[in-house]
């Protein structure tokens, strides 16, 4: 069925990594938008609801950067 | 005949270049011109100074004192409000961060919050008469409706709305309550200022001698809040005036009122009613009684006497202050009271007297038969209270409230001994602080719950039911709402269906077929498409000088009764004239507006009422107000336009179509037949043709319709939203279709449908989708539904959160992560399943890191995630909302519709191999059932289907416009046409194969291009299935309800029916097996289901059922027992015998009902066989 869970390929970080199957788990890193001006920033757990730019209230989560797969059915 | 267009690329440029200066679709607007008018008048505009600062005026002061002592006043303090203000809705004072200051009502959608502006209210004040004070006093947020005054849409071309997140033809007309759309109804009421013969029986129950005659006049002040008065007839021939304030009634003998207002004497009376009829023996003795018996009575002469008695009587009623005397209070009570639209002339007493005159004589008339009662279920004699004016009345209303409550809280402080100082600026500041000032809230409670709460009830006859939800569905339903007009949930309880007739009076002004079927059937209609409703009143000032000019005399003139034509002008009366010339007169005012000379205006209604025999009470009758109903017909001595009311229109002469016309006769014309129609019912192509009330059906249907709900979908935060992905344009269309703009919400797809008996599975209603057309995406549709998340929601203001978004550092679950981010939220396009986490949170309080889960058995996908900031907007994330996307392509049991009310379910996807197909290689994407025809007649549908084959073989849209064919002209002949030049049949047959066996049909088949639509209904939301599953703790049987996995009851009607057919074993099955069976033990002895019970096992014995009450209690006294005939119970105690038990099968329910006996002292004895 659906496996969301699998992360895009990322290139191992050395020859002796990729021996061993090992993948450098590279944080993604959560992007935001703002709703009103549309720009893209990051927002750490304490910070407050409001785009660093123009001081909106209301910001949308961007799309995962993570590959998202389906079988189609 | 004008085909009808696809304009396919100006549809594409508008879409890439929105119109930078106007919209696109004017009717649009207009449709809901009677919502966002009404609202502007609120406030300052360019019309007038606002209603709400008339409404203010006519509040006036309140006064107080600030003495204790009964002997004097002491200082004096007066009250009032100068003026009310309303702010766009702004930011709040404390945010400094935002860039943008104004509130844009995307956000408030999004945040679901109301779409608010701050209300403020100018006080003035001043104590012992001394110069105003004045005071600007914030009284909350008062919601505002869009796209009025008071929004920041107002005037946006459609490139500016897109620019703020709207629709580019957002329409505006509502309000936004927490983030849900919500519109005041439009409701229809009586005419106002009009006087109104009724013979209602109930009149008859207010005393003993009271009769069923009356006279009602519903008058209405320039700030739209109304007052209604009656005038009774008594059988002794007596007349009494009834006026309600505050919800009580009261009577006051109408010769008291007459007095009060003027100087008068009997004399004067006695002939402003009978005028030259003095032979009228009916008139002269009850008058005569009526003068008489009110001089016997109360003895009151003078105006000045009756004054006096009366603001003696109604001091308390109207909260009369001491310093007033009792000759103003009855002042105050004329002006409140009687007839109230008259009042801010000079001449207003002597106004009043001359109408109560009048309406005197129409009572008698009415009473002694020379007159007919007025129907006030026809459209003549109503209007329609509009949103925005009932919005200002409630505001009116709270004012006052207002200022009530600030004398309220003097007086309390007074009687507890508080130092009250009026000179000092920091008491009245404390009063003002003592008081509810919050007016916002309350016009937000009336729009979320739709509730009036109200002291006076402002004179309308419900208190709930005031609003409905905007829902966004689709186009068709949207628009509905704002044309919907209700005839008050007063009449929805109603045993009698007069009220729900459809009168030939409403020609024109209510659709006649866009009325839901049901129990709101006729209560709740819809405006003509081309009825507005005026919203300022018009400007009618040179009325009564063009009217003299015409000869009518002035009202002074002694003039009375039926005889002669009474000049009124929205309730006053101007003069008097005869008949003849009345005649002349309102055809010279009709000419000369519709000319537009004379400064008349061209929306003045002038219902010229002929005399006639025992008919409605003659006269001339002018009216200019606001919330009146009118359309535009052609006027023929002009071919200009002219407006026309529905008090006008029947006695007009209008014809329908430009042939009809017959000289002499008509002196108008329709633009267009189609004008009757509503907006969705115009767009039912050839409706025409069909049987009405599946024209009705597809009224219903078209707004239950899985279609195009907008296009800022992303910008909106709906509960549930439906989309149809693969919406297209009907290739036929009423030109109308274009005119509102629809094809910027599609609300369907075109289909080629097949009327043939197929394979079976389209039997009783069902049809059969083609799997291909199925795979194509006909019919493909995803639904939305959002989820808010609020992690404050059981903490109290200012307290510092405890739950906070995303992981914390104890020990979780890996595999929460596979649908969360790092923040704790959903991963955008991850799918999710029932159980999945949706969203994680760190619990301070437990110090452990929990999810939230998703709760529905549908899969479905991520679509959005939203951060919002609370109203403050400094602290970390609380509220978030999820967006889901379900995904809907068409299943089994899913409905479509065509739009002539033929309504079906899929009930198979065929394989295209096996589909049909005709000669030219076509094979349906829908077969239905030729039996759906016979008996509904929608042979509007065959015209569609042919029409749709044939502008589909010529790639061109064809005009489904009703009433444009005739007997002459049939669309059989001009479309078959059209499909013999293609190279088809004539009549839309063809020969066809069948997709099996390849051999061709017996019968040719009538094929063509329909347009379907997905009705909202669908399996997946509606099936329920459970073979076991939850049960009722009580009594065993299983839940109802399809939420909680629950079962469809087998009622008593079921059951006859398996009883019916023999089926014990079905029977059984349903009403035991499935149910609650149980195995019980029982004893055979005493046949008691409650006193069994399980023994405890022993060393060499099993646990066995014994029956407790027929054993016996073993001591070590009693005689010798065997050990191994002893048994004990859970506590110790030991017992012997009782063992005569066995095993039954019943109902549980059976054990609880002897439980419940039991505790009566009733006990159950079952006969088990065999022993």
């Amino acid at each position: 069925m659906s496996s969301p869970q699998r992360e895009g390929f990322t290139a191992p970080s050395s020859i002796s990594h990729a021996a061993q199957g090992y993948v450098a788990s590279k944080s993604l890193g959560v992007k935001y938008h703002c709703a009103q001006c549309g720009s893209s920033f990051s927002l750490n757990k304490t910070d407050a609801i409001r785009c660093k730019d123009c001081g909106h209230r209301v910001i949308y989560k961007a799309r995962t950067k993570r590959m998202v797969q389906f079988e189609a059915r | 005949m004008t085909t009808a267009q696809f304009r396919t690329l100006e549809r594409e440029r508008r879409f890439q270049n929105p119109p930078k200066d106007k919209s696109a679709y004017p009717m649009l607007e207009a449709a809901v011109a009677p919502h966002v008018g009404s609202f502007n008048q609120l406030v300052e505009n360019d019309s007038n100074e606002g209603l709400l600062n008339m409404a203010v005026k006519d509040i006036g002061y309140k006064t107080m004192f600030d003495s204790v002592d009964t002997d004097r006043l002491g200082n004096k303090l007066r009250i009032r409000v100068d003026a009310v203000e309303i702010t766009k809705p702004t930011i709040p004072n404390n945010d400094k961060l935002s860039i943008n200051q104004k509130t844009l009502p995307y956000e408030c959608r999004e945040r679901m919050i109301s779409y608010k502006g701050k209300l403020r209210l100018k006080v003035a004040y001043s104590v012992n008469d001394e110069p105003e004070v004045t005071e600007f006093r914030d009284c909350g947020l008062l919601p505002v409706m869009l796209k009025s005054n008071r929004c920041h849409l107002q005037n946006l071309s459609p490139a500016e709305l897109i620019d703020h997140r709207e629709e580019s033809d957002e329409l505006g007309g509502y309000f936004i309550v927490n983030g849900i759309e919500k519109l005041i109804r439009m409701l229809i009421v009586q005419r106002r200022n009009h006087a109104m013969a009724l013979i209602r029986p109930s009149f008859g129950n207010r005393g003993p001698s009271y009769s069923k005659y009356g006279i009602q006049i519903r008058c209405v002040r320039p700030d739209q809040t109304s007052q209604t008065n009656v005038l009774h007839y008594l059988n002794d021939g007596n007349v009494t005036f009834r006026f309600s304030w505050k919800k009580n009634e009261y009577l006051i003998p109408v010769s008291m009122i007459l007095k009060a207002l003027i100087e008068t004497n009997d004399r004067e009376i006695f002939d402003g009613i009978i005028g030259d009829d003095l032979s009228n023996s009916f008139l002269t003795d009850r008058l005569e009684l009526l003068l008489r018996s009110y001089n016997k009575t109360y003895g009151l002469y003078s105006k000045q006497e009756t004054l006096a008695y009366l603001g003696d009587k109604f001091r308390i009623v109207f909260d009369g202050t001491p310093d007033l005397s009792d000759i103003e209070m009855g002042k105050i009570v004329l002006e409140k009271i009687v007839l109230v639209h008259l009042n801010g002339t000079a001449t207003t007493n002597m106004d009043k007297f001359k109408m109560i005159l009048f309406m005197i004589r129409k009572l008698y008339s009415l009473v002694s038969g020379d007159c007919s009662p007025d129907n006030p279920d026809a459209t003549q004699h109503q209007e329609i209270l509009l949103g925005g004016f009932l919005y200002g009345m409630i505001v009116k209303e709270k004012i006052e409230e207002y200022l009530n409550n600030f004398k309220l809280q003097v007086q309390s402080d007074l009687t507890r001994g508080l130092k009250v100082n009026f000179n000092e600026r920091k008491y009245i500041a404390r009063v003002f602080q003592r008081i509810n000032e919050n007016i916002g809230q309350k016009l937000q409670y009336f729009l979320s719950t739709g509730n009036l709460v109200s002291q006076s009830g402002l004179d309308l006859q419900q208190v709930s039911g005031y609003t409905v939800v905007a829902e966004k569905i689709n186009f068709h339903r949207f628009i509905a709402h704002f044309r919907m007009v209700h005839r008050g949930s007063f009449f929805a309880e109603l045993k009698t269906t007069t009220v729900r007739k459809l009168l030939p009076e409403s020609w024109g002004f209510l659709c006649p077929v866009h009325t839901p079927d049901g129990s709101p059937c006729g209560l709740l209609n819809h405006l003509s498409h081309k009825c507005e409703i005026t919203t300022i009143p018009s400007n009618v000032s040179s009325v009564p000088s063009v009217l003299s000019k015409l000869g009518v005399m002035s009202a002074n003139t002694v003039c009375a009764g039926p005889s002669m034509c009474c000049v009124q002008l929205d309730g006053k009366i101007i003069g008097w004239t005869t008949h003849q010339q009345g005649k002349v007169i309102a055809d010279t005012l009709r000419y000369w507006k519709v000319q537009g000379q004379e400064n008349l205006p061209v929306d003045l209604e002038i219902g010229y009422v002929p005399p006639s025999n025992k008919g409605q009470y003659p006269g001339l009758y002018l009216f200019g107000g606001a919330s009146r109903m009118i359309r535009p017909v052609t006027y023929l001595p002009t071919s200009g336009t002219d407006y026309l009311g529905p008090f006008e229109q029947v006695y007009i002469n209008v014809a329908v179509t430009p042939e009809e016309i017959e000289s002499n006769t008509h002196s108008h014309v329709e633009e267009s037949p189609t004008n009757i129609l509503s907006i969705l019912a115009n767009l039912t192509p050839f409706s025409d043709f069909n049987q009405s009330p599946r024209n009705m059906y597809q009224c219903q249907m078209g707004k239950q319709t899985m279609g195009t709900p907008g296009v800022g979908l992303v910008h909106r935060s709906d509960n549930k939203l439906y989309r149809l992905q693969t919406g297209q344009t009907p290739i036929v269309k009423a030109n109308l279709y274009d005119d509102y703009g629809m094809d910027n919400f599609p609300n369907g797809m075109n289909a080629v449908v097949a009327v043939i008996s197929y394979t079976g599975y389209d039997m009783d209603d069902a049809m059969i989708i083609n799997k291909s057309a199925d795979e194509r995406g006909f019919g493909y549709g995803t639904v939305y539904k959002v989820e808010k998340v609020d992690l404050g929601m059981g903490r109290r203001k200012g307290e510092a959160p405890t739950q906070h978004f995303g992981f914390g550092d104890d020990d979780w679950p890996e595999e929460w992560q596979n649908t969360l981010d790092t923040d704790g939220l959903p991963m955008i396009g991850s799918k999710v399943e029932e159980g999945d986490p949706i969203v994680a949170y760190f619990d301070d309080v437990v110090g452990k890191t929990k999810v939230k889960t998703y709760h529905s058995n549908e899969p479905a996908y991520i679509e959005e995630v939203k951060l919002l900031a609370s109203e403050v907007g400094n602290e970390e994330c609380q509220q978030i909302t999820i967006k889901y996307r379900v995904t809907r392509q068409p299943l089994i049991g899913d409905k479509f519709s065509s739009r002539h009310g033929q309504k079906g379910v899929c009930s198979r996807k065929w394989p295209t191999t096996d589909m049909p197909f005709s000669e030219t290689g076509i094979q349906p994407d829908v077969i239905i059932n030729p039996h759906a025809f016979p008996s509904r007649m929608t042979i509007g549908m065959f015209v569609e289907s042919l029409a749709g084959k044939a502008g589909a073989l010529h790639g061109i849209a064809q005009d489904a416009t009703p009433w444009k064919f005739n007997e002459n002209d049939t669309p059989a002949d001009y479309f078959g046409d059209q499909l013999l030049r293609a190279g088809y049949n004539y009549h839309g047959n063809e020969p066809m194969y069948s997709g099996a066996t390849g051999e061709e049909l017996r019968a040719d088949i009538y094929i063509g291009c329909v347009y379907y639509q997905r009705l909202r209904h669908m399996v997946n939301d509606k099936f329920q299935v459970r073979s076991t599953g939850p049960v009722n703790s009580l009594t065993m049987q299983p839940v109802k309800g399809r939420k909680r996995s629950g079962g469809i009851r087998v009622g008593e009607m079921e059951r006859d029916a398996l009883i019916g057919h023999g089926t014990a074993f079905l029977l059984q099955d349903r009403l035991l097996n499935c149910s609650d069976y149980t195995q019980s033990s029982i004893c055979k002895r005493c046949g008691s289901l409650l006193s069994t019970q399980n023994s405890v096992a022993k060393i060499g014995k099993l646990s066995s059922v014994r029956c407790r009450s027929c054993s016996t209690k073993f001591s070590k006294t009693s005689k010798f027992v065997s050990e191994s005939e002893i048994w004990e119970d859970g506590q110790g105690k030991k017992f012997v015998g009782g063992g005569d038990t066995t095993t039954i099968a019943i109902p549980f329910v059976l054990k609880y009902l002897d439980s419940e006996l039991a505790a009566m002292g009733i006990r159950l004895r079952y006969n088990v066989e065999p022993k």
